[in-house]
């Protein structure tokens, strides 16, 4: 499970250096937000099946993630 | 089973997962649609293949329904008088932006356990200083689910 909340910048830093891990990618609660509503507004539609990945590179550019960690 | 059938299947679990805050198992997705216990198994396994759902290896419960989580997490959302699980920070929004409900979310920093706590009022999020940390780039997220 490696989508986690932090406090802070310091805190996710130190936990960075704890696990000898490199940081991905940090979002505001605003911008999870608003990547959550596009990504799951629709999905107890009957009519979801799913996305293609075009769908969801498209999503991803509407919240402005546009670096290479969001690409396909 | 034809095509339409395994979409009815998921479209019977994510209303079930919504309206009991959790997925249903294999027996009461059988008893629904008046199956065998192997169809529903097969169904179970197709939804699965296409990433409609995550079954927990090696069974036929569902772990993970995104944005529903089929066991106990530490992400509780509140919403319409009930609790439901998340399966990571994202999904804990998730949640409520599925529902369209509004919600509070009870988590904690993944560093120092303080509490987290969020809420969603009127599809809008309260202004919070928190952070969410995705470890894994897009490309990597459906090799293995459990650690994404």
């Amino acid at each position: 499970m490696n989508m986690l909340f932090f406090r802070s910048e310091e805190a996710l830093n130190q936990w960075l250096a704890s696990k000898h891990t490199e940081r991905g990618a940090v979002l505001s609660i605003p911008q999870l937000w608003e990547l959550s509503e596009r990504w799951y507004h629709n999905r107890l539609s009957p009519e979801y099946h799913g996305r293609t990945m075009e769908q969801v590179q498209e999503i991803f550019k509407e919240v402005a993630l546009t670096s290479s960690f969001w690409v396909a | 089973m034809d095509d339409n059938r395994i979409w009815e299947m998921r479209a019977f679990i994510y209303r079930y997962a919504a309206e009991t805050t959790r997925p249903p198992s294999l027996e009461e997705s059988a008893s629904y649609f008046a199956l065998t216990h192997e169809q529903a198994a097969l169904a179970y396994e197709e939804l699965h293949r296409r990433h409609a759902l995550f079954l927990k290896p090696g069974t036929h419960e569902i772990l993970m329904a995104n944005p529903f989580s089929g066991v106990e997490t530490p992400f509780k959302v509140h919403a319409n008088g009930k609790t439901y699980f998340a399966n990571c920070a994202w999904d804990s929004l998730g949640i409520p932006a599925a529902l369209h409900a509004d919600a509070e979310i009870g988590a904690a920093c993944a560093q120092s356990g303080e509490p987290i706590d969020l809420r969603v009022t009127s599809e809008r999020v309260q202004e919070s200083n928190a952070l969410v940390h995705f470890l894994l780039p897009f490309r990597e997220w459906y090799n293995d689910l459990i650690s994404t």
